[in-house]
């Protein structure tokens, strides 16, 4: 091929990626595809662990401000080419630059439980992250979405494939296994010998702890993402189909609803027998727990898919935008206490009045919510 | 919301989630659906379109005869085309014109499947801000993203094969081949890169975009075949170029026009020298006579 040719192919090479070039810009990467992770925080023993964007464990000495890393947890194989694959989501950039993680670590004894979006379930130390088991041992799940739950020796998780697992802490060998109709997203609630879990195929789960065998089930008219709250033999569990559930603990029959304008996606919280449900409707209802009678609803600026925390009698609330309130029960006066301008999905940690906040910049950051003081964030970059 | 999200992507994706959830809640059937009463919806655009194309390329012949005989004087050249365009009545910017009308559409119906198909959490928790408060809404969520075999959220190979297997089918039949021979090469070029491209893309991207991507070339296929057979499929551009170079063809256009109401088209072309062979049918004596909608109802009778 001479030079005019040559020069020829490569207009209409640069054409065509042209065309593709402002496709995929037109048509976009819709935002919100790719896995980023919301994982919040746990307190142990003085050290706060969080999953970081970064697709790793990490570990804050809360006196200190020092913090440790765990190795990045290993990506199922990237297939796709353009950097757009399902592990990302389908959309292009602005993932995760790591494995997502969006369960809250859990700690039980001697070691800390990570579950990923790569369908592993990771066991390190305490003290110095270094890995004890992974589960399983070969190959990987569906993705972790909910976070873990460990009682009894036992540590409980749902997939993506429906299935809910119960290992042994300690070897994180596979103690039983129940199958539901759907993924499974939420993260399970455990009281007495129960557990609960609510799935995509609409129905709220009640299983024996010893052996997975199910006790009851109820059928929502929506799928359950949230974890369930018990309190006092009533479960409650918010649906895709608007409607906050109050349900007997023991066998599953309802004791009253309340609708909402939109999801219930996450936890609510109960302060003197209120409960405080958060909704994506950019309210967080206050309804009274023996009876779903509304006393009040807080309009906020945005939706709220984070579970809230409870510090002395306030409900601390951050909206999807980014904006921290204090509700105090009492009064029922809310006061915004922050606006970080950030995304902020995941649940939050409150230590000793403070406040955690994971945002979407790899970073805690951290109020004091007693007198509303916005202390210094914590990076969560890892540093090699 | 801004006001694109809240006119075009928020309709179309609710409209998605209720005929997903009124076709037994297969998102598959849904994403079909939508793409065939999108294509409805903006039929007399895309008719517009292929015509306008058609006219282009039924054109060609004259432009050929046109570069031959002002080859040397570039703004000579450039004035007997446009007057031939304007005695033709086609409009070359016509068909790209009706393209971009099209384009935002087609950019929502994108945007709504992936925003719609939420793979990842983040993309769930963010469709619940497009939702209309119908019961049926909130309840047809998560969609359920099988397919028959396929999992509309992981890419397929199959479908990615698919997908430029019928771009270049769509491409190939709605190709206007041009008397230059070096746009020829491109426009060559082009029909093959394209669907290459894409059917990369489709292995990146989850399947329901290339069902989408499938289902709207086959719908494009059709049209293009309702309006000119099948075109470009039937043509062998090498022929051509050479009778093109081989051959000094006289033609004295005159353009015959007629309404859209009555021949269903934005023009019609008629050459009077009956003894001109036409360039892209060289064994075909016969006029060239363009009459979108009647032509091909005419080639029927004969047969």
């Amino acid at each position: 091929m001479n030079l005019k040719g040559k020069w020829r192919v490569g207009r209409v090479v640069l054409l065509t990626i042209l065309i593709i070039a402002v496709g995929m810009v037109g048509f976009g990467c819709v935002k919100g595809l790719a896995p980023i992770g919301w994982s919040g925080g746990t307190v142990s023993g003085g050290t706060l662990f969080v999953g970081s964007n970064e697709g790793r464990l990490v570990a804050l000495n809360l006196s200190d401000e020092s913090r440790l890393w765990s190795e990045p947890l290993k990506q199922v194989s990237q297939g796709g080419i353009f950097g757009c694959s399902p592990a990302m989501g389908g959309g292009c950039g602005a993932g995760s630059a790591g494995v997502a993680i969006y369960g809250t670590p859990v700690v039980y004894g001697e070691l800390v439980y990570i579950a990923g979006y790569n369908g592993k379930i990771y066991a390190y130390n305490t003290e110095g992250l270094a890995l004890r088991w992974v589960y399983p041992r070969e190959d990987y799940l569906e993705p972790f979405v909910g976070g873990l739950v460990a009682a009894d020796g036992k540590l409980y998780i749902g997939s993506e494939n429906g299935k809910v697992y119960a290992l042994d802490t300690a070897t994180g060998d596979n103690l039983w296994e129940f199958q539901t109709g759907d993924k499974i997203w939420g993260t399970l609630a455990v009281y007495g010998d129960t557990l609960y879990i609510g799935s995509f195929d609409k129905k709220l789960y009640a299983l024996n702890t010893a052996d997975g065998s199910k006790k009851w089930e109820f059928a929502a008219e929506g799928s359950i993402i949230a974890t369930p709250l018990v309190y006092n033999d009533v479960v409650y569990i918010g649906s895709f189909d608007r409607h906050m559930y109050a349900l007997n603990a023991f066998d599953g029959s309802l004791k009253w609803k309340f609708m909402g304008e939109n999801w219930f996606w996450a936890e609510p919280v109960v302060v003197n027998e209120v409960i405080y449900a958060p909704c994506l409707d950019g309210n967080v209802y206050a309804l009274k727990v023996a009876t779903g009678a509304k006393l009040n609803g807080y309009a906020l600026e945005s939706p709220v898919s984070s579970r809230p925390v409870v510090v002395d009698d306030s409900v601390i609330i951050a909206t999807r935008k980014g904006v921290i309130y204090s509700l105090a029960t009492g009064a029922g006066e809310i006061v915004q206490l922050a606006d970080f301008e950030q995304d902020i999905d995941g649940p939050l940690t409150a230590y000793e009045g403070i406040v955690f906040i994971h945002t979407q910049d790899i970073s805690l950051q951290r109020i004091n919510a007693i007198n509303g003081a916005i202390l210094r964030p914590v990076s969560l970059k890892s540093q090699n | 919301m801004n006001a694109w999200e809240l006119i075009i992507q928020q309709p179309v994706i609710n409209v998605l989630i209720v005929v997903s959830d009124y076709l037994g809640g297969s998102f598959g059937l849904a994403i079909i659906a939508l793409t065939i009463i999108v294509n409805l919806a903006m039929l007399s655009l895309t008719l517009k379109q292929i015509r306008s194309s058609k006219a282009m390329q039924d054109l060609q012949p004259k432009i050929a005869e046109l570069q031959k005989k002002y080859g040397k004087d570039r703004q000579k050249l450039g004035q007997e085309q446009m007057r031939l365009y304007k005695e033709s009545g086609v409009k070359p910017a016509g068909c790209f014109i009706t393209m971009i009308i099209q384009m935002p559409v087609w950019i929502a119906l994108y945007q709504s499947i992936m925003l719609a198909l939420a793979v990842a959490p983040e993309g769930l928790l963010n469709l619940s801000k497009y939702l209309y408060p119908w019961p049926i809404v909130y309840s047809a969520l998560p969609l359920n993203k099988s397919f028959f075999l396929l999992d509309l959220a992981q890419p397929n190979f199959i479908l990615a094969i698919l997908v430029g297997a019928t771009m270049w089918l769509q491409q190939k039949m709605s190709m206007t081949i041009s008397s230059d021979p070096k746009q020829a090469q491109q426009s060559q070029m082009m029909l093959w890169m394209m669907p290459m491209m894409f059917a990369l893309l489709a292995l990146s991207f989850p399947s329901g975009l290339s069902l989408y991507w499938v289902a709207n070339s086959v719908v494009r296929v059709v049209l293009q075949y309702r309006i000119t057979g099948w075109g470009g499929l039937r043509r062998r551009p090498t022929e051509v170029m050479a009778d093109s170079d081989k051959k000094h063809v006289k033609f004295d256009a005159s353009v015959e026009r007629k309404s859209i109401d009555d021949v269903g088209a934005d023009i019609v072309i008629s050459d009077s020298d009956s003894s001109r062979k036409d360039a892209y049918h060289p064994s075909k004596p016969s006029k060239i006579r363009y009459q979108p909608g009647k032509d091909r109802v005419q080639r029927r009778r004969k047969k």
